[in-house]
């Protein structure tokens, strides 16, 4: 199950930071996917990985806490997006095929005309259309 | 890893044992455990202690079944206790002597033997010979050998003399005895397991034996097969857990997971050692995840999470123990496809993080257990008498019965009472502050900054928790940094909140008001983060959201007003605002605090004039939640005069506040309320009579009667965003009312000068000339200022501008910098420059010039003269700018500056030409003038020994009358004559003559070149002159004569073989034969042959010969006769006649001039002088 998606800006600000747990734990989940920027910072600074990883958006398994999993995806624009799962056997292709629609629907947000590139994300529509794609992520794994 | 004991610590060293002849047990420890690897002796005085190693008789010969997994001092004893080997000593009078003393040594052997063959210890004997002339017997040794029943090998002798190298030989005897004895004690017990001697639920002898095996195996350093055993061992006791019958549940687990840890911690270090740092990575994962459930009954979960803890301190001690030895531990690749890894992993720091999380994990559910227990209220001494067992990870109540004392197993309770007992002797704060110090320093140092301040994060609530705010405060406020500069709100939000409630428990109520104002302006909205309302562990400040910004800003707003509500701080006395107490708060450009309150000022204009007033701007924007009151504002400028103050209509003044604003000026604004987001605008107007830049420097807002905010202003055009809010969507207004100002407003002004009453006048008149001391007269006419402290800059500057060359322009310009030069600067008439005062400044340099001016008083001028002079003709552009001050206090006076330029053409005064001619109708064969293609470089030639006429002409150039004084041809080397130039120069400075623009002056020189030099030096043309002045004797100054100078080219000199002259009359008549002589004259050593050839004339008839060849002797004239009639009168050309040399092959011909004459119609009648008869006369003659 997914716990918290991200989007994280240029400066590392978070964008639209989302947790999907009934346990109060937002705060823990906010401190991991801060924490996991430091490993992103890391990826994408020593690209000391091989050849076809160089240019790819997802990042892999980020950051392994005892409970959680975290995932990265870096855009083009070098947003970055965060995944912490509960999930303890996730399948990468899962992950990837996560990170592209919500890619998607970050693209379609950030191309509305008034929302103020660099800002905060506030729009209703994507939040909705997030926890759509985060609830399906389960059942795709599933089935 | 310290807890651990010290033989699980450290790699087994092999045990040996030593007896007999106790001399030498010294140096043989010492020799071997020098060896590499290393081997540890023990030794033993005499043979009687021999016991030491006999074996125990069990006490139950059938087999039980097993109480424990692993002995606790089965490893200790081996490395302690039990050696491997025997090494008994004999000496040399033991076995030579006596019979009696051979006998002792066969009880000895026979001792020896019996206690070690149950161990299966080795046995190694040494004879020691002390001398080298000692020797034991044959029949000794034989008997020796038989009687200890040993290969030849293990009987050595160890002799003395021989020493280093008999200790070398019992050294390696004595490894391969050891190396004999382990491997030999592994197989005996390998053979048990294979053979399954134990019952199949029995797992626990197997673990034993594996471990055994494994031991065994690492004596003899065969980590390989120790891996695989502690492996098994490991793998077989997770196994037990579902399975074993054998212990109380809880005591069980337990026992297993002090087990397991051992086997993991061997297996991490073997594997670490091995420098295998990715498989013990991963090999402590799956410890991790196989025991990471294994929580165990409720009450004794702080014991799980408490071994979990201590798990990970273990291998991040181990990893940062090893990272020490494999350099760069990052730059392993890790990941593999099936199980990736992360780069934390192999970090220690990681580790530690995990080890301290926990840690707070076991402390919480052991305060969990301890309030159980306190409520059973039963903690009796019982647990003061629990002990660890027999076996590793068991304990038992150690009975006194009598003067045994037996263990007794422990039911779960009480083993529980026992573990709660010995949990409360333990600190865990400052262990998982200790531990998250660690993670926390290493991430730091590998600049992994935001795991860092997690950790910082909570150690400093660890701190805070424990009452240490000192320590907690410094470690939050680094975080704050990070977490402002990223624009994490809600982390921010835990972090001030902790602050805040430091600052309130520390009783600082300036840091309590900030971190309060701060988290009130935080842009922590209900918005979004709905579930913001759900944060659990939230921080002291609550969840971070709208209502509870405004709780916090009511709350400060009561505590700033002074008043006596300090119901939210009622714990502490001294938080509090009053008249002993005020605070001030700073905010400047790099505050947090800037979202709390903004200044913004804009100058309505850029530039304003003294005294004139303008309009400024002052806009204030807060992101408190709610509205603000403000008493009283005050405007504060870097000139302090035009500070001024904005009062509250609403609020009445305070009483405090009448004293300080004594003669300022008051503005009231009938409202100073600030809402959430909305800038407060307020325009004022602002005057100042000083010159130079007007800046607004702060805005000091007062709110209470005690409680002031000193804003730093800023401009709108340079405005940044606020530093969290920048990332969020909200409306963003400008500071001011007109957009443009809000784009291009600045919080300074430059305030102009007064404008000057002062004239400077540069009376400079016409161009300069080249060479002469240029006058340009400065005059300063005071015309409404008095002059105070006045100064003349003078600089000469180069017309085609300065700045604005290429390189290689400035390069020429700054060779030909001093064309122009200004040579001096003298003051009003009569006053020397040595009457200067001291005091006064004045400063020349080549182009540039400073003198100071003297007090004028209002009407009265002053003037000074500038001495300026061109080397090389060019324009120049002189700029003087006075500057002065009005007032006569120099120190604060504004200066005012008047500026004049003026540009000034140089011009070159005069021009010289020169003409160099040959005398009449004699003609030198030059050879140099022989060349087909005429060289223009080439210089004039001169035939030498001839006298030839120089002619120098000087023309007025410039556009003044200018007056010659002398002209002279300077002579610097032999061979020019100026004969008669004497004469003349006197006649020039008897009679100055004057020279109006574009008149030419000419003189006549002579020249005889008589050295035979092929260069020939003219001289140098002097000529003094100075302008042509009427009213030369009104000004009274000398006007200096000036020298210009210019050196003639250089000719040529040469012998010319043949010189040919004409020679004819000056004059004819029509009619009237007259004479015509061509004379050839060779002034060569040879035999010249010419061709020679006489053109017919239309105006002569001629007699002679027209053409011939003739040759003309060395050194000798040849002349030609001719017989002419003229046939018609005037200006007649005289047949040509053309010469031609064979032996240079050169012809040449008389100019036209010469071959001129005139011819009158009649005989003339002349009446003039004799002298002109004589000049007549010497003319025919040449």
């Amino acid at each position: 199950m997914i716990v918290c998606v991200a989007v994280v800006g240029h400066q590392n600000n978070p964008l639209y930071i989302q947790s999907f747990t009934e346990a109060d734990d937002a705060l823990k989940l906010h401190h991991i996917v801060h924490c996991s920027l430091d490993v992103v910072d890391e990826r994408v600074n020593n690209p000391k990985k091989s050849g076809p990883t160089l240019n790819e958006t997802f990042l892999g398994l980020l950051y392994p806490t005892e409970n959680y999993k975290v995932y990265g995806y870096l855009t083009n624009t070098k947003v970055k997006f965060i995944l912490v799962t509960t999930d303890l056997d996730v399948r990468d292709a899962d992950v990837r095929n996560f990170f592209r629609r919500f890619h998607a629907a970050y693209v379609d947000a950030v191309s509305n005309p008034f929302h103020v590139p660099g800002k905060k994300i506030t729009s209703r529509t994507f939040a909705e259309r997030v926890s759509t794609i985060v609830k399906s992520f389960g059942s795709s794994s599933a089935g | 890893m310290e807890e651990y004991p010290e033989e699980l610590r450290t790699p087994p060293v092999t045990l040996i044992s030593i007896v007999g002849c106790p001399e030498l047990h010294t140096t043989i420890s010492k020799h071997l455990h020098s060896e590499q690897p290393p081997i540890n002796t023990l030794a033993l005085p005499d043979f009687t202690k021999i016991s030491l190693f006999s074996k125990p008789e069990p006490d139950d010969p059938s087999p039980s079944p097993p109480i424990g997994i692993l002995k606790r001092d089965w490893l200790s004893k081996h490395r302690t206790k039990i050696p491997s080997v025997l090494a008994a000593l004999f000496s040399h009078s033991q076995l030579s002597s006596d019979p009696a003393a051979w006998l002792q040594v066969c009880s000895h052997i026979d001792q020896i033997k019996t206690v070690l063959r149950p161990r299966n210890i080795k046995l190694l004997v040494a004879v020691v010979l002390s001398d080298s002339n000692e020797d034991v017997s044959e029949d000794r040794m034989l008997a020796l050998r038989k009687r200890v029943d040993l290969d030849s090998k293990y009987v050595v002798v160890f002799n003395q003399n021989e020493y280093s190298q008999s200790l070398q030989r019992l050294g390696s005897v004595l490894a391969e005895l050891a190396n004999l004895y382990y491997r030999d004690e592994g197989r005996r017990i390998k053979l048990r397991i294979e053979k399954k001697t134990f019952s199949s639920p029995g797992l626990e002898l197997h673990i034993r034996y594996c471990f055994k095996v494994a031991v065994y195996a690492e004596f003899r350093r065969d980590w390989g097969e120790a891996l695989r055993f502690y492996d098994e061992a490991y793998h077989i006791l997770r196994q037990m857990i579902g399975t074993s019958k054998r212990l109380p549940a809880i005591q069980r687990l337990v026992e297993i997971k002090i087990v397991a840890e051992q086997l993991n911690f061997k297996i991490s270090t073997l594997l670490l050692h091995a420098g295998k740092v990715a498989e013990a990575v991963t090999w402590f994962r799956q410890h991790n995840a196989s025991y990471r459930r294994l929580v165990g009954a409720p009450e004794a979960i702080f014991l799980h999470w408490e071994w979990l803890s201590r798990q990970f301190l273990v291998f991040a001690e181990l990893l940062d123990k090893s990272s020490a030895v494999i350099k760069n531990i990052s730059s392993l690749v890790l990941a593999t496809a099936e199980k990736p890894l992360t780069e934390w992993e192999s970090r220690p720091a990681y580790y530690y993080q995990l080890a301290a999380q926990y840690l707070e994990e076991k402390r919480s559910s052991f305060e969990i257990a301890l309030s159980m227990s306190e409520t059973a209220n039963e903690i009796d001494n019982s647990a003061e008498s629990v002990v660890p067992s027999t076996y590793v990870g068991q304990f038992a109540r150690l009975l006194e019965q009598g003067d045994i004392f037996v263990m007794q197993p422990l039911t779960d309770e009480e083993y529980i009472r026992f573990a709660v007992a010995e949990g409360k002797r333990f600190q865990d704060s400052f262990e998982i502050i200790a531990l998250l110090k660690k993670s926390y320093e290493s991430y730091s140092n590998l600049k992994v900054q935001r795991m860092a301040s997690l950790c910082g994060f909570h150690m400093a609530r660890e701190h805070y928790a424990v009452g240490e705010f000192n320590n907690a405060k410094p470690l939050f406020e680094g975080i704050t940094n990070l977490y402002r500069q990223e624009g994490w709100v809600t982390l921010l939000w835990e972090v001030l909140g902790y602050l805040q409630e430091c600052a309130r428990k520390q009783g600082a109520v300036k840091d309590f008001i900030e971190y309060s104002l701060e988290m009130a302006a935080l842009p922590a909205s209900s918005g979004t983060d709905t579930q913001s309302f759900r944060f659990k562990n939230c921080g002291p400040a609550g969840p971070a959201s709208l209502a509870q910004r405004e709780v916090i800003h009511k709350e400060v707003l009561v505590l700033v007003s002074g008043e006596s509500g300090l119901a939210s701080v009622e714990n502490s006395t001294n938080l509090k605002i009053t008249v002993d107490n005020p605070l001030h708060l700073e905010i400047d450009l790099v505050s947090p605090l800037r979202s709390v309150l903004l200044a913004s000022v804009a100058f309505h204009e850029q530039i304003i004039k003294p005294n004139s007033s303008t309009l400024i701007t002052l806009s204030l924007l807060s992101q408190l939640p709610l509205t603000v009151e403000i008493d009283q504002l005050e405007v504060q400028f870097n000139q302090s005069d035009c500070n001024f103050i904005i009062m509250n209509s609403q609020r009445s003044p305070l009483a405090s506040m009448a004293d300080d604003k004594q003669g300022r000026r008051v503005e009231t604004s009938p409202s100073l309320t600030l809402s959430t987001n909305r800038w407060l605008r307020l325009t004022y107007d602002i005057k100042s009579d000083q010159s130079g830049k007007l800046e607004c420097t702060s805005v000091i807002a007062k709110m209470g009667p005690h409680f002031t905010i000193c804003c730093r202003a800023e401009s709108p055009a340079s405005m940044d965003d606020l530093p969290i809010w920048k990332f969020e969507d909200r409306v963003e207004s400008s500071p001011t009312k007109d957009p443009a100002l809000a784009f291009t407003g600045q919080k300074a002004a430059q305030v102009e000068e007064p404008d000057p009453q002062v004239d400077l006048n540069l009376g400079a008149s016409g161009p300069a000339f080249v060479g002469e001391s240029f006058i340009v007269p400065v005059t300063v006419i005071s015309t409404g200022h008095a002059v105070y402290a006045g100064e003349l800059k003078i600089n000469l500057v180069d017309v085609r501008g300065g700045g604005l060359f290429s390189p290689r322009e400035t390069e020429s310009l700054s060779m030909d910098s001093h064309h122009v030069e200004l040579l001096g600067i003298s003051g009003p008439e009569g006053e020397d420059e040595t009457q200067l005062g001291t005091d006064e400044i004045k400063k020349i340099q080549k182009s540039f010039g400073l003198v100071s001016v003297p007090f004028l008083k209002c009407g009265e001028s002053w003037s000074c003269k500038l001495e300026i002079k061109w080397h090389r003709p060019k324009p120049v552009m002189l700029y003087v700018s006075l500057g002065y001050s009005p007032h006569s206090n120099e120190s604060t006076a504004q200066k005012v500056n008047v500026h004049k330029s003026l540009q000034i053409e140089g011009k070159t005064a005069v021009e010289f030409s020169h003409q160099i001619m040959l005398p009449f109708r004699r003609d030198p064969l030059l050879l140099s003038k022989i060349k087909l293609v005429p060289d223009p470089d080439q210089p004039a030639s001169l035939p030498l020994c001839e006298k030839s006429v120089l002619i120098v002409s000087v023309k007025n150039s410039a556009e003044v009358p200018l007056r010659l004084l002398s002209m002279s041809l300077e002579v610097d080397n032999e061979g020019i004559e100026g004969s008669c130039s004497m004469q003349h120069e006197h006649e020039t400075l008897l009679d100055p003559a004057l020279l109006v623009p574009g008149e030419k002056f000419k003189k006549v020189f002579t020249v005889i070149s008589e050295a035979n030099s092929s260069k020939l030096r003219l001289g140098t043309v002097c000529v003094r002159w100075r302008r042509d002045s009427v009213n030369e004797e009104q000004s009274g100054s000398t006007i200096v004569s000036v020298l210009t100078t210019q050196t003639l080219p250089d000719v040529n000199a040469e012998l010319p073989p043949l010189v040919v002259s004409l020679d004819c009359p000056p004059y004819a008549i029509l009619g009237d034969p007259f004479t015509f002589l061509v004379k050839i004259q060779n002034q060569t050593q040879l035999l010249q042959e010419v061709k020679f050839s006489l053109a017919d004339a239309q105006s002569f008839v001629l007699s002679g010969s027209h053409n011939d060849t003739v040759f003309v002797l060395p050194k000798s004239e040849y002349i030609l006769n001719y017989k002419l009639v003229p046939l018609a009168s005037g200006i007649q050309q005289l047949p040509r006649f053309t010469l031609t040399s064979e032996r240079y092959s050169a012809g040449f011909q008389p100019s036209v001039n010469a071959s001129t004459i005139f011819v009158f119609p009649s005989k003339p009648h002349f009446k003039v002088a004799d002298m002109e008869d004589k000049r007549k006369e010497s003319i025919v003659a040449e």
